[in-house]
């Protein structure tokens, strides 16, 4: 099973690849034509919006240490499509009714929240909850409820962009389908770096310290949010 | 063997809980705060020379407060008000040298207009240009320095009903400015 898992992945990494590079050549020739495509941002643009998904969650390191939290003690394929699924279906939520509802919320705010899953992550990996409360909260609720904030990040940052109403729920569904491939690509490397480390006796050995260093990154990102809230 | 979890006593959950606070502290205060809003409090950011993106981020962002912007282009400015037509573009361009600086704020009488501030090269026939900043915004104010000769300048596209004006206050190395 994981086998096909990883087969699902790589070949979800390949369409976005596929996908992503001609785009990304296309994005950058600022010949007339695309100037005027870029112009004339109305109407259902929904390959753009994919790749504009597809690249924020690829590059949102934050999202990403999230999901090594998530994913550091998953073995079974089952429990991996199931917790990602309810990561989805959170931020997939928020992110439709954030744009839809026109809903502004501080964008330093939500990331800081982003920054506390992921010390909630490594702190329950480390079997915090475990020792201090006996027993740990609902995993998979308490991914569902930061996949709920990521969402509103996500929501924020698109709003940004200033969309027009023409063509919204469209563009939106299109960049919410991008934010899924970017996340399988994210997958897939993540999951074929902790399986291949799995074989080896330092996972065991290390799996403490990586806990401990994600759960400082998540520090660091709250810190580093916090701030910026506070002096802007 | 699977572990679902790790298993620490108390005491070395407390130490590693710890650790990773103090971790993302010092982290935080040598080398992210510097960085990235040039807070640095230790002096350790500045000796490692992390500070300087700053420089960099305050003549190029937006994120400056307006009275910074004012206080640097008091002398010789100059108030240019650029009306864009409905559903029209409009190009404003200043003629400037090779590595001279143009500190700018502009303003729209309110609807956020798609723009593209862009340079393109003195005797160049094959339309190039480069792009230093596209968005959609109604007012912005920063600075650039000119990577090559030639004009530099706006191009701002009105797609609502009503014509838009833009008040473009300017300080700089240009020798002519205009509509092009």
């Amino acid at each position: 099973m994981p086998n096909r898992l990883q087969q699902y992945c790589l070949l979800s990494l390949t369409i976005l690849l596929a996908l992503g590079l001609p785009i990304d050549v296309f994005a950058h020739g600022v010949d007339d034509n695309t100037r005027a495509f870029l112009q004339q941002n109305t109407g259902m643009q929904i390959i753009p919006f994919l790749y504009i998904g597809a690249k924020h969650m690829i590059t949102g390191y934050d999202h990403l240490l999230f999901l090594v939290g998530v994913l550091f003690f998953l073995y079974r394929s089952r429990d991996v499509l199931l917790y990602v699924s309810m990561f989805t279906l959170g931020h997939s939520l928020t992110l439709l009714f954030g744009v839809i509802g026109d809903i502004q919320v501080n964008a330093y705010l939500i990331d800081a929240i982003i920054g506390l899953s992921v010390v909630y992550k490594g702190f329950d990996n480390l079997g915090g909850f475990k020792q201090l409360l006996g027993k740990s909260p609902n995993a998979k609720l308490a991914v569902l409820i930061f996949g709920l904030f990521h969402g509103f990040g996500l929501a924020t940052k698109l709003q940004e962009f200033q969309l027009p109403a023409d063509g919204l729920i469209a563009n939106l569904i299109a960049f919410n389908i991008g934010v899924e491939l970017g996340q399988f690509t994210a997958l897939a490397f993540i999951l074929l770096i902790i399986n291949f480390w799995r074989t080896h006796n330092s996972f065991i050995k290390f799996a403490t310290s990586t806990n401990c260093l994600l759960m400082s990154a998540g520090f660091m990102l709250m810190g580093y949010q916090l701030t910026g809230y506070f002096i802007n | 063997m699977q572990p679902q979890t790790i298993a620490l006593t108390k005491v070395t959950l407390f130490k590693y809980t710890l650790f990773s606070l103090i971790f993302a502290t010092v982290t935080l205060f040598t080398i992210i705060l510097p960085a990235e809003y040039n807070i640095d409090p230790t002096g350790i950011g500045q000796a490692l020379g992390l500070t300087v993106f700053n420089k960099v981020a305050a003549d190029t962002t937006s994120s400056v407060s307006s009275q910074k912007v004012t206080e640097k282009i008091k002398a010789a400015v100059e108030v240019i008000e650029i009306i864009v037509p409905a559903h029209s573009g409009v190009e404003y361009k200043f003629t400037m040298a090779q590595h001279q600086k143009l500190s700018y704020q502009w303003v729209t009488s309110g609807t956020a207009l798609y723009f593209d501030l862009h340079g393109e090269p003195e005797g160049d026939t094959t339309g190039y240009f480069e792009s230093y900043a596209i968005a959609t915004l109604n007012t912005m104010e920063g600075s650039f320095t000119t990577p090559f000769s030639g004009v530099h300048g706006w191009y701002w596209k009105n797609t609502a009903d009503t014509p838009v004006i833009v008040q473009l206050t300017v300080k700089g190395d240009y020798v002519k400015h205009g509509l092009k």
